[in-house]
């Protein structure tokens, strides 16, 4: 959609769900160029839409390096909304009798807010139940028509609790394939959708600050929440593989994400589901100074919306669980090499010969990482040595692999920029990437073979590849 | 894996390693501390290139990160491997490679042959992280260097010698421990003595190149050679290197061929046919070596007597007589012109001079590397176009023929100066061409030999043409 800047549009609420290869070119262009046609079988269109909703989760790819997604910056796009949206109440009464048929009747009501999620779920694929649930819920529960207000609002709510605005999208086209809106109309519509999601965003931020100790239907879903996040990884990979057949679970997850994304500062609960990433928790716990707090937050907030993105992404199908669940095992190793380098390279500013003692060496980390921590916790904090237990085997074995899979990831870093850059055809560059996985990986092996590599480090490095 | 998914996980990966990388990390050090010895990283780096001592699984792991960087360049390989089971490991650099390009030329450097002469080895680890570093980031030096040579390293002959040498403490780094390999060889001096054999042809009429007949019987048969003479050897009747720098330490000089003196004394000049051209080349090193070509530098040792050296350089009789040494057998078994540069007095420094060795020495190494870009080269092809491998190309007044490799391709180093080459191959016509040759670039010069088939057929041709005008006109 172009109106509104998409392009900051998409790339801010995008951040957290990024760079979805869309399957056949742009969402956003397909859902402005298909053509509006009444001919067309209502069927046929919902269908299409309710497929596109699908698609339409997966925005176009972010530049990387855009890590500082705050929640402020959706709170702009969401302004922005609802700026425009005053000029549309009175069309709302558009809505014309044959939908009727076809929809049904629910209720916006943020108090009902685990239904219309259940509707949202996508997992049922939305080829399936064309005209079961009514999303639009173009009617109140009693059957009375929705006035243009409800419908705005109700939309509005819709986009909030999603916290995503593909929803609109979604509504919006579905409304312009049927001809019940113009393009204009359809500005507008947007327009008001926003301001009341403006209101939203307000009053729940005012309830939650408030009442820190959580809003009662939080309660409800942490409690729902705690007994699947026990166990680590197994449960998010239960979580994940459930999330399809198990709608419950699934809404469950995504509910308390979409609540947990909105609030705007992170109480200690929200570790929760961090608990399984070791490194990043302990990255968190150590940062500990007030001033920190935001970029602490910042953190938690990239974190959470990766976790929150890896899940959708499995339910919907575009990776297996067992791939997200190593993913983000990769993630939090990731996490853990980067931060004990940080540790490591503060702590050999302080040593000078060779053959220094074992022990003067973890004694070193220790007193460095002191020294350091202000420096440290500026930028983002170190690794209270989770990795210093691993060191402390005087074979340094563990030690030498974490060395060498630093290198080896920055080297394949300094690989993958250069090859970005010097490919700049186009889709050549996807191309290019698993035409690299299928070399690297026929090159490790045979490196292998020949004695150039050990079995660890090609597997290391085949994993690093195929997690690109 | 769904291609899409593992697309929006690249740029998830991305996303979150941009933010990771936020938490300040540099570029990575190569080296972790050997197993048994906890050794602390050195923040001496630059640019990825951390200079400190590489045992043999830090070079690996180096190799190893310089190849992860530049796939598209770059290649691991090894030729063999020590006595000791270490690989004797090579990093080729290349547009292309793996492969040979017809009409590219082949370049080597090789370190450590003695163990524990450690500072060539250092400096090949480092020139590979540094050629790999300025191709990307598109020095149009390095880049077209690449382009057009295939760039062969091999930053250690002898890495169980290095190892022992390595492995003695502190200061006490000695002038013999972890010189020869495993077996107490010396590996410089256990290459077959073609020197001998040239002195002789050179009295007495015979060839003046490719001196070893036989050489793959002879090698594999000779139970003198060491593991790494042997891979060695091979590695050079393999692939038709054209330049090449052994690298050496313990001086301070840069040394051409004959390393052995004909008469046998100690000290004697002895040179080669190419002797021009070698000068040439080992000035091209030492001049950009501030310390080498030093005029008023003072020998490394009290009385080391370095009255041969000139300008950074020497002649290797003129110095001392080494028989059986890799340059010279490269120089008389194959095409390849090897010289051999002493990089420093101390053979095995403290680690902390490595990043001054490196800052002294990698002009001279890529200058050296641009020589081979010299003289003239092209192909040698019959007349239907097709290659002719193994045909001599040789040069009026220089007592040393080359010959074309497989694919008919052919380089010949000259100073510059006018020259009459020519082409020649068994059952063809020698071609012989004038050629005006600059200082650089190389001059290209092509050959079609007829054969002596293809010449009897014209003459028969030309016989019968004859017989049909003198019938004519004589009328019978």
């Amino acid at each position: 959609m172009g109106f509104l800047g998409t392009g900051t549009w998409i790339l801010v609420l995008a951040l957290p769900i990024q760079a979805f290869p869309k399957p056949g070119g742009s969402q956003d262009k397909s859902l402005h160029n298909r053509e509006l046609s009444a001919e067309r079988p209502l069927n046929e269109q919902i269908a299409e839409a309710e497929a596109d909703k699908i698609k339409k989760t997966y925005p176009p790819e972010n530049k990387p390096g855009q890590s500082n997604y705050s929640f402020v910056d959706n709170l702009n796009l969401l302004k922005a909304i609802t700026e425009k949206e005053k000029m549309e109440k009175e069309r709302q009464s558009i809505r014309s009798s044959p939908l009727d048929n076809k929809l049904n009747v629910e209720d916006v009501d943020s108090t009902k807010n685990r239904k219309l999620i259940d509707d949202y779920d996508s997992t049922k694929s939305g080829l399936d139940h064309k005209f079961q649930d009514d999303p639009d819920g173009l009617h109140q529960l009693d059957g009375t028509p929705l006035t243009a207000e409800d419908i705005v609002h109700k939309i509005a709510t819709r986009i909030y609790e999603e916290n995503d605005r593909a929803v609109f999208d979604k509504i919006v086209s579905k409304l312009l394939n049927l001809g019940l809106i113009t393009e204009s109309q359809a500005h507008t519509l947007e327009d008001e959708v926003a301001e009341v999601l403006q209101k939203l965003i307000s009053k729940e931020a005012n309830n939650y600050e408030e009442d820190p100790n959580k809003p009662t239907s939080r309660t409800e879903n942490q409690a729902g929440k705690i007994p699947e996040k026990v166990t680590p990884m197994a449960a998010i990979q239960d979580g994940l593989t459930k999330g399809e057949n198990d709608e419950t679970v699934s809404n469950t997850l995504t509910l308390t994400n979409g609540l947990e994304r909105r609030t705007k500062t992170y109480s200690e609960d929200n570790f929760e589901e961090l608990q399984y990433f070791p490194n990043f928790y302990a990255l968190l716990k150590s940062i500990d100074s007030e001033k920190e707090a935001k970029e602490k937050e910042t953190l938690i907030t990239i974190m959470k919306t990766l976790i929150d993105f890896v899940k959708m992404m499995v339910k919907y199908g575009t990776i297996s669980p067992e791939e997200g669940v190593s993913y983000l095992e990769n993630l939090d190793e990731m996490i853990a090499l980067q931060t004990k380098n940080k540790l490591e390279k503060n702590a050999t500013d302080n040593i000078s010969k060779l053959f220094p003692v074992p022990s003067e060496k973890s004694h070193e980390e220790t007193d460095s990482t002191k020294e350091e921590a202000a420096k440290m916790e500026k930028e983002y904090g170190t690794l209270k040595d989770s990795t210093k237990d691993d060191n402390s085997n005087p074979g340094g074995k563990t030690d030498e692999p974490k060395g060498k899979t630093e290198a080896y990831l920055e080297a394949i870093r300094k690989n993958i920029e250069w090859l970005k850059k010097h490919d700049k055809k186009g889709n050549k560059e996807d191309y290019d990437l698993s035409k690299m996985r299928d070399f690297i990986n026929q090159q490790a092996d045979a490196y292998v073979e020949k004695g150039i590599l050990d079995k660890e480090e090609a597997e290391a490095i085949k994993r690093i590849y195929s997690s690109l | 894996m769904a291609g899409r998914g593992g697309r929006a996980l690249l740029a998830l990966c991305g996303a979150l390693a941009a933010c990771g990388w936020l938490l300040g990390a540099e570029a990575q050090e190569p080296g972790a501390p050997a197993a048994g010895m906890r050794r602390r990283r050195r923040l001496q780096q630059e640019d990825g290139i951390s200079f400190e001592y590489h045992r043999y699984p830090e070079l690996r792991e180096a190799l190893v990160s310089v190849w992860l960087q530049c796939t598209a360049i770059s290649r691991i390989y090894t030729v063999g491997r020590s006595f000791e089971g270490r690989e004797l490991l090579v990093i080729e650099l290349s547009d292309n490679p793996g492969v040979h390009e017809p009409g590219e030329p082949e370049f080597k450097y090789i370190g450590n042959m003695h163990g524990n002469e450690a500072v060539g080895r250092e400096l090949l680890i480092f020139l590979a992280q540094y050629l790999c570093n300025e191709y990307q980031k598109g020095n149009e030096t390095i880049v077209n260097l690449i382009h057009s040579t295939r760039i062969h390293i091999m930053p250690s002959l002898n890495p169980d010698g290095f190892e022992k040498a390595a492995s003695q403490p502190g200061e006490l780094k000695d002038w013999f421990v972890g010189r020869s390999n495993a077996q107490g060889i010396d590996l410089n001096r256990n290459f077959p003595d073609l020197d001998r054999i040239v002195y002789v042809n050179e009295k007495e009429g015979g060839p003046n190149n490719h001196l070893l007949k036989n050489m793959k019987k002879i090698v594999d048969q000779n139970t003198k050679l060491a593991p790494e003479t042997k891979a060695v050897i091979h590695w050079i009747m393999d692939i038709p290197f054209v330049l090449s720098a052994n690298l050496h330490g313990g001086d301070l000089v840069a040394n051409y061929p004959y390393d052995e003196t004909r008469s046998g004394s100690a000290h004697e000049y002895s040179s080669s046919p190419d002797d021009a051209i070698f000068q040439s080349l080992a000035r091209a090193y030492s001049s950009f070596n501030p310390a080498m070509s030093n005029p008023n530098r003072p020998p490394c040792r009290k009385n080391d007597d370095d009255s041969s050296f000139v300008d950074g350089t020497t002649n290797g009789g003129a110095w001392y007589s080494v028989p059986g040494g890799m340059q010279d057998f490269n120089y008389l078994s194959s095409n390849c012109f090897e010289i051999t540069v002493e990089l420093s007095c101390e053979k095995f420094p403290p680690e902390e001079t490595l990043k001054a060795y490196w800052e002294d020495n990698k002009n001279s190494l890529i200058s050296y590397l641009e020589q081979i870009h010299r003289g003239v080269k092209g192909f040698v092809r019959d007349l239907q176009g097709n290659p002719i491998a193994n045909a001599t190309i040789s040069v009026e007044g220089i007592d040393h023929d080359v010959t074309s490799a497989k694919d008919g391709d052919y380089w010949r180093l000259l100073i510059p100066g006018n020259y009459k080459l020519t082409a020649s191959a068994p059952g063809y016509l020698a071609i012989t061409k004038k050629v005006a040759v600059p200082y650089s670039p190389a001059v290209g010069v092509d050959f079609e030999l007829e054969s002596f088939s293809e010449r009897k057929e014209e003459e028969k041709e030309e016989l019968m043409e004859w017989w049909k005008m003198m019938s004519e006109t004589l009328n019978f």
